[in-house]
């Protein structure tokens, strides 16, 4: 048997080690896991716009994905009323975390006051000298949060690809926002205007979609998830219009 | 209060820890073989997961976060320190309930030291993180999801008591045919899912 | 440095005879820790979706049972009896952490989807259990064999049922297209694929496909391996 003295010196060695070991390791691999998430986190807003620059997405490397950033994607914040805000504005919107789109927590604006709320822009030029407008969306699912990027044609009428992400929706069910390419694909191509320049969004409609051009299909089994996106889409492209407004050449 | 009763519906029923994410299945296979034992094991995890979201809930705001007492990101002592937290709680919960409640403890008895290794018990301290819950929403998230696996192992229990009277195939007896029934089980937990998780808000 | 000491005499510490191998082996079949000790069940079974997921897992849970059998049967004797609990989870979790780390560093997005997964290694059964019934009573060599044996019985299973639920589920392994119509991977046209009338089955990537999985990977193997019967 030990004694008390033992056991106390014994656990205090062994907690100085362990504290020790892992600090090293998180202090040493800290940049490396920065990197990886604000990489991962340009995958994502790559997605939307995967078809223009006919690459698969997921296999690219880490500099492949920032070379990208550099020469085809011009960044942009704009605030609610559509005002583009300089790098010095929106350091001091986010508490100097940011000073650009691509650092902007959206998890933290949608906690925000709707009015003091960041919209992040990407502006991306495809190799064809074809410009997209990519815009960042969030919203509740069924469990937990959902986001996506959404990739508009220079008209700002016309989607041009979606990307999905979730935090915990069910695999199978409302994960497929995420792993199923062929509903995503439904929404390439529909328009979030109507003819007469009233905003329509896309709606996901549960029973099949009717209209061709602002409706896509829902999933089965995945209504609220679904209605989830659905409602995302609706605020989160509102939220650009008054941006899209002062750009629109018409 | 309607978030909370929403988080208690939800962590219970619809994300049940042992039905959808198969948290506790050690415990929960080893110990379903009646539904006197289940049922006194079920009642410990409620008891357990109720204390211990709590007390990591304080853990990880004040100490662990870059907000907190030391002022840095010590995240990555996270899973020691809930750990160390779980089993020193179960033995001081062990201690108590023996000191004030003999019948209780004589009841919960050999299941309480079981617990530590209750994935449900560690896996719903990890998710109340990932899920950013504050500190109420945490208890209601705590006794939910300990109710929904109190509530899955008595039902697997009553179930294979009545199977022990049926034709089942040699190699399947036991073991394998609990896997069945449990599986069986989530799709009938998966009707649930149509519950609104925001009828009470 | 193993194989220079294998030549040595019988009393070395890193023989690697006929129980050794046994050590190894016997839990890939006989001793399997999910299909006949029924443990580690707990974390495994929501990672099997893909393929990719459970061999990370796999290979993550391998890394754990060996080095923490090996670093408490070095300890065995100084750990204190009054804390040996505390002090066994502590040595898991220092691991778990290690491989959480270098998992964020190696692949993010693996990283990404099995998110609470990681840190239920901790509480898997299997680790536990080997420490308890194994490492506390054998030397170092031995519980580091006993731990690899361990981690690859429990892998084997993960990937059996991964690559089941994968292949009918999505219609690919690995993320690559095998069955099914390829109009699903739509920037992947180039890929080969049988069978192509064939439609996912979504029930495959639900959870309860898991248990059925298992509960027939079971069923297989007591019938084939037939002194298992019976066992629990």
């Amino acid at each position: 048997m030990h004694n008390t003295n033992y056991i106390i010196r014994f656990v205090l060695i062994m907690t100085v080690i362990v504290a020790f070991v892992l600090s090293m390791m998180y202090t040493g691999l800290k940049s490396v896991h920065q990197t990886n998430e604000a990489v991962y986190n340009k995958k994502a807003i790559l997605s939307a716009v995967a078809a223009q620059l006919g690459k698969n997405i997921s296999k690219l490397s880490n500099a492949e994905v920032e070379n990208i950033f550099n020469t085809q994607i011009e960044q942009k914040v704009l605030d609610m009323s559509g005002n583009e805000l300089t790098p010095e504005q929106i350091k001091s919107a986010t508490g100097g975390v940011a000073s650009t789109a691509d650092k902007i927590d959206m998890g933290k604006e949608m906690k925000k006051p709707e009015a003091d709320r960041l919209l992040p822009l990407y502006i991306f030029k495809a190799s064809d000298g074809k410009v997209y407008n990519i815009i960042s969306v969030r919203g509740k699912g069924l469990w937990d949060e959902i986001w996506g990027n959404v990739a508009l044609e220079s008209d700002w009428k016309t989607i041009a690809g979606v990307s999905f992400d979730h935090k915990g929706e069910t695999p199978g069910l409302g994960a497929e926002i995420k792993d199923n390419p062929t509903w995503v694909s439904q929404f390439t191509g529909k328009k979030i205007y109507a003819d007469d320049g009233s905003f329509t969004s896309v709606r996901i409609i549960k029973s099949g979609a009717k209209d061709p051009v602002h409706e896509v299909d829902g999933i089965s089994g995945a209504t609220i998830t679904a209605n989830g996106v659905d409602e995302m889409l609706e605020r989160g492209l509102k939220y650009y219009e008054p941006y899209i407004m002062k750009n629109k050449k018409s | 209060m309607g978030d909370l009763i929403n988080i208690f519906i939800k962590s219970a029923f619809i994300e049940n820890l042992a039905l959808s994410y198969f948290l506790g299945m050690c415990s929960y296979l080893a110990v379903s073989k009646s539904v006197k034992t289940a049922f006194g094991l079920g009642l410990a995890v409620i008891f357990v997961l109720g204390i211990t979201m709590p007390m990591n809930w304080i853990i990880n705001t004040y100490l662990l976060s870059e907000g907190g007492l030391f002022g840095m990101d010590l995240t990555f002592l996270r899973f020691i320190l809930f750990i160390a937290v779980i089993a020193s709680m179960v033995q001081l919960v062990e201690m108590v309930v023996e000191k004030f409640s003999p019948e209780l403890y004589s009841a919960l008895g050999i299941f309480l030291p079981l617990i530590t290794v209750n994935c449900a018990i560690l896996g719903g301290s990890l998710f109340m993180v990932s899920k950013e819950y504050n500190f109420s929403q945490s208890v209601a998230f705590g006794l939910g999801g300990g109710f929904g696996w109190f509530l899955a192992i008595v039902a697997i229990a009553a179930i294979r008591e009545k199977m022990k009277y049926s034709a089942v195939p040699a190699p399947l007896r036991g073991l394998g045919m609990a896997f069945l029934l449990t599986g069986l089980m989530g799709m009938a937990f998966m009707g649930l899912m149509g519950i609104d998780p925001a009828a009470f808000n | 440095m193993a194989e220079v000491k294998v030549a040595e005499p019988k009393e070395s510490i890193f023989t690697f005879g006929k129980a050794e191998r046994k050590l190894v082996t016997d839990p890939l079949n006989d001793n399997n820790p999910i299909t006949v000790q029924v443990l580690g069940i707990c974390s495994a079974l929501a990672v099997t979706t893909l393929l990719n997921k459970a061999i990370v897992m796999a290979i993550a849970v391998t890394f754990v049972t060996a080095f923490s059998n090996l670093f408490t049967s070095m300890l065995r004797t100084g750990i204190p009896k009054q804390v040996r609990m505390i002090v066994q989870l502590v040595i898991i979790a220092t691991l778990v952490t290690i491989v959480e780390l270098t998992l964020k560093a190696v692949n993010y997005p693996i990283y990404k989807e099995l998110s609470v997964f990681i840190g239920l290694i901790i509480t898997n059964c299997i680790v536990m259990g080997r420490l308890e019934a194994y490492a506390m009573a054998n030397n170092p060599w031995k519980s580091f064999l006993d731990g690899i044996g361990n981690g690859l019985g429990y892998g084997i299973i993960l990937i059996i049922v991964a690559a089941i639920r994968e292949l009918f589920g999505k219609g690919s392994l690995l993320d690559f297209k095998i069955i099914g119509p390829t109009a699903d991977y739509v920037l992947n046209t180039s890929e080969i694929s049988w069978l192509g009338w064939y439609a996912n089955n979504n029930l495959m990537v639900l959870f309860p496909s898991a248990m059925f999985v298992i509960g027939i990977v079971i069923w297989v193997h007591r019938a084939w391996n037939k002194k298992l019967v019976d066992i629990s």
